[in-house]
């Protein structure tokens, strides 16, 4: 079972496109197939989500009839609009806040530890590792308990409520940028690094100005896909929240998607959907920004294949 | 890590491991919260919920209130009520623990209105069941200010010094609600609390989805053992709640039974219960039942007067039915409003408490609640016609008399309240 | 000197990162061991934890073996349940992805970028959404009730958010699925077409090289894409919570999700936990190894 490294099938497509045009032409019948089977499954996966986003402008309180366009659930409704609700307002920014401060500790946090991971061997090291990634497996639902123990039965300097959550979600996350790096730093290998110290740059400055430049794709996309992953948590956000200040759009969804929603749940979640979407749009922009400065040429395709 | 194959756990490390883990522990226990414990002492006990393995706590641990045992309250050392004439807290919040729903948010924004000149923000956080609320009021360490329950968690909230003795000076509307009300057998001379709503609990159901009378059935309660409205069914997420239900339906009438004979028949017929109908178990049964998620659902007998305003277009409000005992031997109950030790706003606290028994503001709260207010200003007569209630639903409309002889859900000495959770869980597992 | 700091660096740039994992990953798994294996106060039924393991006590865990094992065995039924429905789940989340990833890897063509950003969509909308979504579909007067009654003419009441068994499975499977397609889509994207092809030289038919040759090496895939699923789905309670509400459905994620408010119990939702959490055991560590592999081979 040995399979050759991706950049030599990288190349050996590059040097032999007829052929594998051939092989595709060979199983013409086979793909189109295989494309009936992705349209549908793509129609199962969206369509649903494409119809509560259209019923967040419904301009009636059904969520199955289609009552009129009308941007009522999100501004005018005088109660219950997401401009209105000051809960939905709220769980909508603390959402949000989990987000951000999220990813500004996990990130750093595993980074580092990735760049020392590359370097540093030894029992503890790959202990760590192994637990990151143990926290990357385990059902949620566990961490979740064990740190809502630890906070009702440890006098620990916090309480529930947002740091509590934070932290819980910085454990769970902290899986992300770990792999993710060293992934990239596998690839980047010590030889740069290794010239930079041959030119006397000390061992922090060959980190700064060498390796943490090459390693930006990494960092961004760990980024992202730790912060729309947070705006998506439940299980442990709602283990850990307090009061309903600290109630995200998660745990507003779990609660009254079966009591008494209006459209405006919808239009909650749809915001939210399209928070995600600018986070990965901003990512996809700054990505090829920074593989232009690169002289790569790059697609959606393989900022994509990145995530 | 390429470089390293990874070995086995050898028994050297998990020694050393262990032998860490003692000095461990005794770190770990030294910074221990303290639990907020009452008299009991906690190292002599043991665990086992349905065993029974569990020593009885000291008889004296738990006072039980019922109606035939009136209970006035002690007031703990340090936890004296509140000096008079003390100024509301200032640019506060008051954090509400409740139920969701249980409470009118326009209520809550006129009372925001009425306290302006002091800044007042409120806070609405919601619990599923009282066990739930009262775990998360004694560990969860949110300094939630006032919060609604019933009267089977009294004991507690006074033995853990969880609830603050009230200063009646700043509650004079106390005079609004009925008579019984201002010295209730739960809590005489109403020490620490002050009624919220009365109900019933009953049968709800929707005419159109389900054209039987429930209630001329010889037994009504037996629509849930009935296998024609599987899957449209359920009952409250609430063991008392259920396992009452189906002590009254084999003919009991004590819904706080310790007697291990009647709680395992119960438990037998939950469990057959649950393969004939497949209920679900919600508290949502106020909004499904409208919306016709749930055809019928057992429910509060407020839930049926707010389901009113669940309607979805095109159904109208006049298909809700609901279902009690009309001679009242049928499960009764109120619940009640009560100041958290642990709050920082104990004045504001109390204001609100007024706030919400005066005439007016209960009357516009039970308007969007549906559960009714004890209020004196109420009678059961005019509450058809002053369209509180609509015609279709006069059966919800709780009748004074009906204390007298109705079923309350009475607080269990701890160790049968286990037996009721084991039952529970066991529903809930879907076993 | 130098050689000394730089040696130093490096343990100092991983410490945040072990002493966070250190805090808050093992310390909360011993305050797990230590209310699993606690008292439980007498009146308020909430949890002791015993901090000493010497003196740690195995009621709670002798009552939720008693439970899975035992005479009065209410437990087995929902966990096999969950076994059942994760199976289920797993194998249809595989039958699924494999075609749609083989077609993105190998066939896509000049619509490979969209149509990778188009299985990804389904990994940044929120799983509560997309359960959302199909409440609001599956809803008596919902979408899918029009469709399959076309529109009111057949009288076929189906009550899809009441115990359906089918739903949840459905749900878990439509919740997961993303998760399946990506690893599998890297490994399928990994094989050789010049592989394939020699095959096909060599006279094998398409199925032969579809078992012969695709299926082998995208077997790490597979394991890894199965994996990545079935453990967040055996503490799954959420799916199962909205999408049907009935103790009929209840999984072992229910189970615990109950208990752990419950009087009394949160000992023994303690205790179940260590016992799911000691059975996935072998597989989260296959699932770290397997991507320990991955990564030297990478």
């Amino acid at each position: 079972m040995t399979v050759s490294a991706a950049p030599a099938e990288a190349i050996l497509e590059e040097a032999q496109p007829g052929r594998r045009r051939r092989v595709r032409g060979s199983s013409d019948t086979r793909a189109y197939g295989l494309a009936t089977i992705t349209v549908i499954y793509l129609l199962w996966a969206l369509v649903p989500v494409a119809i509560t986003v259209l019923f967040s402008f419904n301009a009636g309180r059904s969520r199955s009839t289609w009552q009129g366009f009308s941007l009522r659930w999100y501004t005018w409704d005088p109660t219950g609009s997401v401009l209105n609700d000051e809960s939905i307002r709220n769980a909508l920014t603390h959402t949000v806040l989990l987000a951000v401060l999220a990813t500004l500790i996990t990130v750093p946090l595993g980074v580092l530890f990735a760049l020392a991971l590359d370097r540093w061997r030894g029992r503890i090291p790959s202990g760590a590792n192994f637990l990151a990634l143990i926290t990357f497996v385990i059902p949620e639902i566990a961490l979740a308990i064990g740190l809502l123990f630890m906070v009702t039965y440890l006098a620990t300097p916090f309480g529930l409520g947002t740091w509590a959550q934070v932290i819980g979600l910085v454990t769970f996350q902290l899986a992300y940028p770990i792999v993710i790096c060293r992934a990239r730093l596998l690839t980047i290998g010590a030889h740069y690094e290794e010239a930079a110290r041959d030119l006397g740059a000390s061992a922090i400055g060959a980190v700064r100005r060498i390796i943490l430049p090459m390693l930006f794709p990494a960092i961004l996309v760990s980024a992202i896909l730790v912060f729309a992953d947070v705006l998506d948590d439940f299980v442990i956000v709602r283990y850990l929240s307090s009061d309903a200040s600290t109630e995200t759009t998660s745990m507003r969804i779990y609660q009254t998607a079966r009591a008494a929603p209006t459209p405006a749940l919808n239009a909650m979640a749809t915001i939210i959907l399209v928070v995600s979407t600018l986070v990965i749009i901003l990512g996809w922009l700054a990505y090829r920004r920074w593989s232009k400065r690169q002289g790569d040429t790059t697609e959606l395709g393989s900022f994509a294949g990145n995530l | 890590m390429a470089d390293r194959p990874r070995r086995p756990l050898s028994r050297r490390r998990l020694l050393q491991a262990s032998a860490l883990a003692v000095p461990g522990a005794w770190a770990l226990s030294a910074c221990a919260r303290e639990q907020p414990l009452g008299g009991a002492s906690s190292a002599a006990t043991s665990a086992g919920a349905s065993s029974g393995a569990a020593p009885a706590p000291s008889p004296t641990a738990l006072q039980i209130a019922s109606p035939q045992n009136p209970v006035k309250w002690p007031i703990n050392p340090g936890n004296e009520p509140i000096a008079s004439g003390l100024e509301p807290e200032a640019g506060a919040t008051l954090r509400i623990y409740n139920y969701p729903d249980y409470l009118d948010k326009a209520v809550v924004k006129d009372f925001q209105k009425e306290y302006a000149e002091y800044d007042v923000k409120v806070e609405y956080s919601t619990f599923n069941d009282y066990p739930e609320a009262l775990t998360k009021i004694r560990t969860g360490g949110v300094p939630y200010d006032v919060t609604f329950m019933g009267y089977n968690f009294i004991a507690r909230l006074v033995y853990g010094d969880l609830i603050r003795p009230l200063n009646h000076d700043y509650i004079p509307n106390i005079q609004d609600v009925w008579q019984e009300f201002q010295n209730p057998w739960y809590d005489l001379e109403w020490q620490y609390t002050v009624p919220y709503v009365i109900f019933t609990t009953g049968i709800g159901w929707r005419s159109d989805l389900i054209p039987e009378d429930i209630g001329a059935r010889p037994n009504p309660y037996d629509v849930f053992w009935d296998s024609k409205y599987a899957g449209e069914i359920a009952v409250l997420d609430d063991d008392r709640e259920v396992i009452g239900m189906t002590i009254l339906r084999d003919g009991g009438t004590d819904v706080n039974t310790a007697d291990p004979a009647v709680l395992g028949a119960a438990r037998d017929a939950m469990l057959e219960m649950l393969s004939l109908s497949q209920p679900r178990v919600t508290i949502t049964g106020y909004t499904d039942i409208p919306e016709g998620v749930l055809s019928l659902s057992q429910c509060w007998s407020g839930d049926m007067i707010t389901g009113q305003y669940y309607m979805p277009e095109g159904v109208d409000p006049s298909v809700l039915r609901y279902w009690s005992p009309p001679d009242g031997r049928g499960m009764i109950g109120n619940d009640y409003m009560t100041v958290l030790k642990g709050g920082e706003n104990p004045v504001l606290a109390h204001h609100f408490l007024n706030f919400m028994l005066g005439n007016d503001v209960s009357l516009k709260n039970f308007s969007w609640v549906g559960y009714q207010p004890p209020l004196r200003s109420l009678t059961p007569e005019t509450m058809v016609a002053d369209g509180y209630v609509p015609e279709n639903l006069a059966s919800a409309v709780v009748k004074p008399e009906w204390f007298q002889v109705g079923y309350p859900l009475l607080e269990l000495p701890p160790e049968v309240e286990g037996e009721y959770q084991a039952i529970w869980q066991q529903f809930k597992a879907g076993a | 000197m130098k050689d000394r700091s730089t040696r130093l660096l490096w343990p100092i740039l991983g410490l945040p990162a072990i002493v966070w994992i250190v805090l808050f990953f093992l310390v909360p798994f011993y305050v797990v061991l230590c209310v699993a294996f606690g008292t439980v106060d007498p009146v308020f039924r909430t949890p002791i934890p015993i901090w000493n393991p010497l003196e740690w006590q195995f009621t709670q865990v002798a009552v939720v073996w008693d439970r899975l094992f035992g005479p009065d065995n209410f437990y087995l039924p929902a966990v096999l349940r969950t076994f059942a429905y994760v199976a289920i789940a797993v194998s249809a989340c595989l039958v699924i992805s494999f075609p749609v990833a083989y077609f993105a890897a190998r066939h896509a063509g000049k619509y490979r970028g969209l149509v990778l950003a188009l299985l990804i969509a389904p990994f940044w909308i929120s799983y509560m959404m997309r359960m959302l979504a199909w409440i609001n579909l599956l809803q008596p007067e919902g979408l899918v009730n029009k469709i399959i009654t076309l529109g009111g003419l057949i009288p076929l009441d189906i009550n899809w958010l009441s115990g359906n068994p089918f739903t949840v499975v459905m749900g878990l499977i439509y919740g997961y699925v993303p998760y399946m397609l990506l690893p599998l889509f890297a490994s399928l994207d990994r094989i050789n077409p010049s592989l394939l092809e020699a095959a096909r030289d060599m006279g094998a038919g398409g199925f032969d090289v579809f078992r012969r040759v695709i299926l082998p090496l995208s077997v790490p895939g597979i394991v890894a894409g199965s994996l990545l699923i079935a453990l967040p789905m055996m503490g799954d309670y959420f799916t199962s919570d909205m999408l049907s509400k009935s103790p009929s459905t209840a999984m072992i994620g229910n189970l615990i999700n109950l208990s752990i408010v419950a009087p009394g119990q949160a000992g023994q939702a303690a205790a179940l936990l260590l016992l799911v959490l000691l059975v996935l055991l072998v597989p989260m560590v296959l699932y770290t190894r397997s991507n320990a592999r991955a990564e030297v081979r990478s």
